[in-house]
């Protein structure tokens, strides 16, 4: 055994959460201290609830990001689907489907999404990126579709207590976002499914070779990425009291971008779901402080555009860190 | 003034390799200096830290006392050095003057290219070169041997060429080709030029070289006057150790078992209908060219590759793998011969990579993952195979390649199989490893396993298999005993389909 050396070694809080995780909590206080600073209201408990059921949508959207950017993968697709199931949901409502079968379809339909898109991807061989930009066209103009272009109000009295109640003094909806972060990051971390996931976005061949399945894999990625939609779509909707075929565009964008500062790699292969919490932290209180210190919303899509730079860029610098380190550490364990 | 090129302390690292360590030596205009070396002494790194492809980790390089450093082949070529690959690196679609002339085609004061020109300066050379060949001739619809002279045309086109690599150069070319090319580089080295010319043909080296270099798991070991050495004294140079004792000494299963696998014309996209047997204990050895089929067959068998016509047996009783993970499950496994695309999982650790076979075994019912099993897995693997790791914790691509390809092993083993295919498992690690790898293969052998090795090296499958099938163009077509096999009959055999 003597191949195994230090094997116990002692870990610091620095090994456990990650020296790159540190600058991700200190980005947030950063970011929290300078919207306090410009506007005393930013650090209230009602704005921070305000946040975190902002935060929701985007977080449930990350969540599945999560998974399919660790794959190798990629979806553009759900910012259209959000809006699409708020308005299927509101019109179903409407046309006095039961809540439950109501709920039942949109979930269904942001399985069906998932599959078409795993389906161009898996089968058609259609680069992610690619094959979700169809679909992103393909679902709104069906959002639009199904009710005329009009949004359609909702006045069910249990569909709008999902976005607007509250257990414990934090709404549901904020409780949603938690239980997927919670379920979806220990799936990930701990077991053959969430393993899989890991292996396949470093070498898909090779993981298969090894007795994975991708494409099974990649597929399973996609209807999480779906549902996952399809379940804020609901509670975006229930809090608009409407379900608007015109909502969450650039949805996909803010997620990618908590995901990537969260340090998944674009690559694939690496991240965790504890470093996408504090990146939908990150963005979300981004967003909300440029609105609270009134700067233009033309100004805020630059913002976020250079914030997805910064996410990117690091990124960068974190694949050229690891590839030097490991040249340095087989230069040690080489003689 | 005659040319000198320099190599001062070279090294260059890969994750997981040391390519190149310390390299230091002397090429000089006027000669040819042959490298010899295995696959993976580090001939053709060299080369492209010399152009620039690579860059080196430690060391330097001098052109005529000058220090250079090139970010690109680009650079290089435009200071006088080129390689000569054996891919081709010319555009098919353009004619034979426009790829000499590439970037830098004659033209007008308003940038109009003059074609007429290209193709009177490149007629010059090619009859320098005393070949066949019009100018105006689209490269596609050349040979490829004159293809490859296009490419040495290009080169010899910069009046400022010094230094002109050969990488293999003589691969796909007759032998008429070969004088040719040996006719031009007999030109070039009258001009003074410095020669680099890597191949593994010893004959060429002993026709065309003035110089051997001799490498042998990346460092450089001597300088030889061609035709002062003897031949087998060069090649015990480039081995280093005996290898003939290795498999002298090793300690084989002498009693094979009954048929474990019985393989009946399986065919697919890639590999027309082959059928064999392989008993228990023993270690079946597959030669044959690069490309003859062999790991195609192999990708067939275990369900990598759709089989399009077969059946396969195992124990007498049918079995179909529609994907890798059902041959696994019914008792093949495969360690692949591309280690780094399709054997190891880069992004995690060691533990990760010999554990990713084995989830089920290490998940409970829900698919959650026991750490403690899993621990004990990579632990026992580590120690089983003798994987030198600092910690189990570690990324694999930190290990030496040797170790990395044990992890791969300590995998596939693992699933407790009753096949197991190796496809060049020793390729590109070091000797000292290679040693113990076929230890291994005597070892898995008596413990009752089938094992199916695939080998372009010669000595290795005739040392260690009971019998050797022999493949060309996608198909079995010989099959000789292990008291029969020598590197003639083998290779004859491969090229030819016949003794």
């Amino acid at each position: 055994m003597s191949n195994i050396e230090n094997k116990k070694e002692k870990k610091s809080i620095l090994d456990i959460i990650g020296g790159d995780k540190l600058i991700l909590i200190a980005a947030i206080i950063i970011v929290f201290a300078l919207f306090t600073f410009l506007n005393k209201n930013f650090l209230t408990w009602t704005n921070m609830v305000n946040l975190m059921v902002a935060a929701s949508l985007v977080g449930l959207v990350a969540v599945g990001h999560t998974y399919l950017i660790i794959a190798g993968q990629n979806d553009l697709s759900p910012g259209s689907l959000a809006a699409f199931c708020g308005t299927l949901a509101a019109l179903l409502l409407s046309k006095d489907v039961p809540l439950f079968i109501a709920i039942l379809i949109v979930l269904a339909a942001g399985v069906a999404v998932g599959l078409f898109n795993a389906w161009m991807v898996n089968k058609i061989k259609l680069e992610a990126f690619i094959a979700t930009l169809v679909t992103q066209n393909i679902i709104r103009g069906f959002a639009y579709i199904i009710c005329d272009g009009k949004p359609v109000s909702i006045s069910n009295k249990a569909y709008l207590a999902i976005g607007k109640a509250r257990f414990l003094t934090i709404p549901v909806s904020v409780w949603l976002m938690i239980i997927a972060f919670v379920v979806f990051g220990f799936i990930l971390s701990k077991t053959k499914f969430g393993r899989s996931v890991y292996a396949i976005g470093g070498s898909k061949e090779a993981a298969r070779l090894a007795g994975l399945n991708p494409q099974r894999i990649i597929s399973v990625c996609f209807i999480i990425i779906g549902v996952l939609t399809a379940l804020g779509g609901i509670v975006f909707s229930s809090r608009m009291n409407s379900g608007q075929p015109a909502a969450n565009v650039n949805l996909e964008f803010d997620a990618i971008t908590a995901v990537i500062l969260g340090g998944v790699s674009f690559a694939g292969g690496v991240g965790d779901m504890f470093g996408t919490i504090l990146g939908v932290i990150l963005i979300q209180a981004f967003n909300t402080g440029l609105i609270m210190v009134n700067v233009s919303t033309f100004w805020q899509y630059v913002a976020r555009g250079a914030l997805l730079l910064f996410a990117l860029t690091s990124d960068y610098i974190r694949k050229q860190r690891r590839e030097k380190e490991l040249l340095e550490a087989s230069m040690r364990n080489i003689k | 003034m005659q040319s000198v090129l320099e190599f001062k302390n070279i090294s260059k690292y890969f994750p997981g390799v040391k390519a190149l360590d310390n390299i230091c030596f002397k090429a000089y205009g006027g000669e040819v200096l042959a490298f010899l070396g295995e696959n993976g002494a580090g001939k053709s790194t060299l080369l492209k830290v010399l152009n620039g492809d690579y860059q080196p980790t430690k060391g330097e390089y001098l052109l005529d006392g000058q220090q250079k450093h090139f970010h690109s082949p680009h650079e290089a070529i435009q200071e006088g050095i080129s390689v000569i690959y054996q891919e081709r690196q010319i555009l098919l679609e353009l004619s034979v003057a426009e790829n000499i002339y590439l970037g830098r085609m004659p033209a007008n004061k308003l940038g109009v290219i003059d074609k007429g020109k290209a193709n009177r300066m490149a007629q010059e050379i090619i009859q320098d070169f005393g070949l066949p060949i019009s100018p105006a001739t689209k490269v596609k619809d050349l040979s490829i041997a004159y293809q490859q002279m296009v490419e040495i045309m290009k080169a010899y086109s910069r009046d400022n060429l010094k230094v002109i690599c050969f990488d293999e150069p003589t691969a796909s070319l007759s032998d008429a080709e070969i004088d040719s090319l040996f006719a031009v580089i007999a030109k070039l080295k009258a001009q003074g030029k410095i020669i680099i010319y890597v191949s593994h043909r010893m004959k060429e080296i002993q026709q065309i070289a003035d110089k051997v270099a001799i490498f042998k798991d990346g460092r450089y070991v001597d300088t030889v006057v061609t035709k002062e050495v003897p031949e087998q004294q060069m090649i015990k140079m480039m081995v280093g150790r005996d290898l003939g004792d290795i498999f002298k000494n090793l300690d084989r299963n002498k009693k094979t078992g009954d048929v474990l696998l019985e393989v009946k014309g399986v065919s697919s996209d890639y590999v027309k209908e082959n059928s064999f047997t392989l008993r228990k204990g023993e270690v079946l050895g597959f030669s044959g060219l690069v490309g003859a089929g062999r790991t195609e067959l192999m990708r067939a068998i275990i369900g990598a590759d759709r089989m399009k016509s077969g059946e396969v047996y195992l124990e007498g009783k049918k079995i179909v793998n529609r994907s890798p993970k059902e041959a696994m499950d019914n008792g093949i496994v495969l360690v692949p011969e591309d280690r780094k695309m399709q054997g190891i999982l880069s992004n995690l650790s060691v533990a990760g990579n010999i554990n990713i076979a084995l989830m089920d075994q290490n998940a409970n019912r829900l698919g959650i993952i026991s750490s403690h099993k899993e621990e004990l897995a990579a632990e026992k693997g580590i120690a089983d195979f003798k994987v030198k790791t600092p910690s189990p914790d570690k990324k694999i691509v930190e290990l030496s390649g040797g170790n990395q390809q044990k992890c791969i092993v300590a995998r596939g083993i693992g699933t407790n199989p009753k096949v197991l295919i190796l496809d060049e498992p020793t390729k590109g690690i070091d000797v000292g490893a290679k040693s113990e790898f076929y230890n291994m293969i005597c070892e898995f052998a008596k413990q009752g396993l089938g094992v199916i090795l695939i080998s372009s090296e010669m000595p290795e499958v005739i040392g260690l298999s009971d019998r050797i099938l022999v493949m060309k163009s996608l198909r079995i077509v010989g099959e000789v005993a292990r008291e029969e096999a020598t590197e003639d009959k083998l290779l004859s055999l491969g090229m030819m389909g016949e003794e």
